[in-house]
């Protein structure tokens, strides 16, 4: 980016971010340094995308209209904690509404692609159209700045995301990878497809360590313009860390924060994981599609449990001292650390789990180690099949697909492959269109078209005003589990002015664990914007171009069709109220339409003062 | 008064699962917390017979405390 100003919210016209547009029809592309049109270009991710996707009309996502944007956060590649993602947006094969549209996504993840992408001295690239031939995108930094390139990816084809990798890895030094499995490949019949993003753990150790953007299909659109890979190469750019990013870096650490999410062996929570025993406490962790039966079967996957039997490593991305990952490996019979299986964090442990009525840790892993590898949203996957197993469970005598019900873990294993392969859109095109083919939607546990997280909704009615999913655009998940507030009063100042600001991540290139609790708008952001960048930017500057991205991701979903009355919970919800979970009840009817009600007279309010600046 | 505690996950490294204590008559949560000695930076849930409450409330004979980690999501 080029700043000619130190006032990114008064004069966002004088910061400058490198664009490549290309024509993957064509093969034409174009550069520009375009100026940015407020703090939220600035920002960058999908604080940017969502506004150049407004300006699109899209009818369906598989269409020449939709264009897969591939940018960073201002921050990413910086040497801020954390500041590694790429951001992938468009619209989305999977999340739709009702009215047939598709809603407009960004799905992001960490790995060490994004920075390489932003040290080649790109900021965004802007796919159009589709290629005829698969094709993979070299991005790389030259004398002369970035460059772009379309290469044949007839190797690639069929590949497994991991595979993809480490073909890539042998033909480009100093690179990182963006790829698809073949989950995105059959982007016909797979709507899930997700985009893995390389490790550095991954390149050294050759084992399948990667990061996800998960969410929406994104992988989906990447393969429907039959782009197989993307490969950033560049040298590394982290210089001398100033002293006031120290500063900040340290805080990330020892200030709490995200002291829950670091490993155990530090004194740290052990990563996401935890949230098992926590949620379980008030029996409300997701069993057998979304039921929880008041039972203990989930402290089978009780760390503590799991350990025993399995070697637990944590390990992190490039340079950052969090460390949330939870790699689980096999135990040789001697008590060494045996083959790699997967990493268990809690969404997509549970929901290829104890959700489906899997309880075995070896099971479970090999089940998420599929998903991975063949590029599938681990949440929209498990949730789509739990769906398919609940069917089964009511319908005895005509079950469908290959009949699997819960826990069986040889049918569950095939149907993960068949969706993968591309030969099972039951599963595919996830559980809106299914539950909708079979006349029984109740039970089908997707919000607005999008799968959702691994918390029950009776705990987060948060779940409907998630603009791209539940946990990761609301941040409401916690309000009743950890906070204890089943008052009308504070869900709505939840919803409307504390939660969303989760998505302010998804704007600045950090990860949530930089401070999860209090988002993009703390002294924090405002020192590293300063010591990385000569930028003065005040908390209260970020926290309003944060609020203006959510609400103009909530303007899209209404633009695509959306009613209000598709801002709901699954129907089983409040119909069949399940009182094995411990906590007060605010999963009626009664109690959703009195917090809508309210929710949607302070949104339609800032909707209309929202600047026309789309 | 007895009190009958139960500690969640990381909590219980150390220490116990579940356990009736014996404490003084004006104690309240953070009381048992500090003689506990948990980690403050991972503190976040308090139930007292099942109800969410705060780290200064009183605690009273024969109550069930619950002391839990703080969740995040991903
Ligand atoms: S918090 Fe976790 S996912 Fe984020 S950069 Fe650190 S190790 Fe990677």
């Amino acid at each position: 980016m080029k700043f000619q100003t130190t006032d990114p919210a008064s004069n966002p016209s004088a910061i400058f971010y490198k664009r490549c547009t290309l024509d993957l029809a064509s093969g034409e592309m174009t550069f520009a340094d375009l100026p940015c049109r407020n703090l939220e270009d600035v920002l960058g991710g999908f604080g940017r995308s969502f506004q150049d996707l407004a300006k699109r009309k899209v009818k369906n996502a598989y269409s020449d209209q939709n264009p897969l944007i591939v940018n960073t956060g201002l921050l990413t590649g910086s040497s801020a904690m954390t500041a590694l993602r790429t951001y992938f947006s468009g619209y989305s094969p999977i999340k739709g509404s009702k009215a047939g549209l598709p809603a407009a996504m960004w799905s992001t993840g960490s790995g060490k692609f994004g920075a390489k992408f932003k040290w080649t001295g790109l900021d965004e690239l802007l796919f159009e159209n589709r290629s005829e031939q698969p094709v993979y995108v070299v991005i790389k930094e030259t004398e002369a700045g970035p460059e772009v390139e379309l290469k044949p990816a007839g190797h690639l084809l069929g590949l497994s995301t991991h595979a993809k990798i480490m073909t890539l890895q042998k033909e480009y030094n100093n690179a990182h990878f963006a790829v698809i499995g073949r989950a995105g490949e059959n982007w016909q019949n797979n709507y899930m497809g997700a985009v893995a993003l390389s490790t550095e753990n991954q390149l050294k150790s050759q084992e399948d360590k990667f990061r996800f953007a998960g969410r929406g299909g994104m992988g989906s659109l990447m393969g429907y313009k039959n782009i197989l890979a993307l490969v950033a190469q560049s040298s590394d750019k982290v210089g001398n860390v100033s002293e006031a990013v120290k500063k900040v870096n340290l805080n990330v650490i020892k200030g709490g924060g995200s002291a829950r999410i670091q490993p155990l062996s530090r004194g740290g929570g052990g990563g996401t994981w935890a949230a098992y025993d926590v949620l379980q406490t008030f029996h409300a962790v997701p069993v057998n599609n979304f039921r929880p039966q008041g039972n203990d079967i989930p402290e089978k996957l009780f760390r503590e449990n799991v350990e025993r039997e399995y070697d637990i490593k944590s390990e992190s991305c490039y340079r950052c001292g969090i460390t949330c990952h939870n790699n689980i490996s096999a135990k040789n019979a001697d008590g060494s650390k045996g083959e790699f299986l997967a990493k268990f964090d809690y969404e997509p442990l549970n929901l290829l789990s104890t959700n489906i009525g899997i309880h075995d840790a070896g099971q479970a892993a090999r089940l998420i180690q599929l998903g991975d590898n063949y590029g599938m949203d681990a949440i929209s996957l498990g949730v789509t099949i739990a769906y398919a197993l609940s069917y089964n469970q009511r319908h005895p005598q005509t079950p469908i697909l290959n009949g699997a019900t819960f826990g069986d873990y040889e049918k569950i294993h095939e149907l993960v492959i068949q969706a993968g392969e591309g030969q099972l859109p039951e599963i595919g095109k996830g559980s809106m269109r299914l539950s909708a083919s079979l006349g029984e939607t109740s039970y089908a546990y997707h919000v607005k078209g999008l799968e959702i997280a691994a918390y029950q909704p009776e705990t987060n009615p948060g779940y409907a005003w998630a603009i791209a999913g539940g946990h990761m655009s609301m941040g409401t998940y916690g309000l009743l589990t950890r906070e204890g507030k089943s008052d009308l009063d504070s869900w709505v100042r939840g919803i409307t002015e504390d939660k969303l600001h989760i998505v302010g991540f998804d704007m600045i290139g950090l990860c949530k664990f930089f401070d999860i609790t209090k988002g993009i708008g703390t002294q924090m952001v405002v020192d590293c914007l300063q010591s990385e960048f000569n930028l003065q930017v005040s908390t209260e500057d970020l926290r309003a171009a944060v609020e203006r991205a959510f609400l103009r991701g909530l303007a899209l979903e209404l633009r695509q069709g959306y009613t209000k009355a598709e801002f709901c919970l699954p129907a089983e919800v409040a119909e069949s109220p399940n009182h094995n979970i411990r906590l007060p009840d605010i999963s009626s009817a009664d109690f959703f339409a009195k917090l809508a009600k309210r929710v949607w007279a302070i949104f339609d309010a800032k909707l209309e003062g929202l600047p026309d600046n789309q | 008064m007895d009190i009958n505690v139960k500690l969640v996950g990381l909590f219980q490294t150390g220490r116990f699962k579940q356990s009736h204590r014996d404490y003084p008559s004006t104690t309240n949560v953070q009381d048992v917390i500090d003689d506990l000695d948990l980690p403050q930076q991972h503190f976040g849930i308090v139930l007292i017979n099942g109800v969410h409450a705060d780290v200064d409330t009183l605690l009273s004979e024969g109550d069930h405390l619950v002391l839990m980690p703080v969740i995040d999501g991903g």
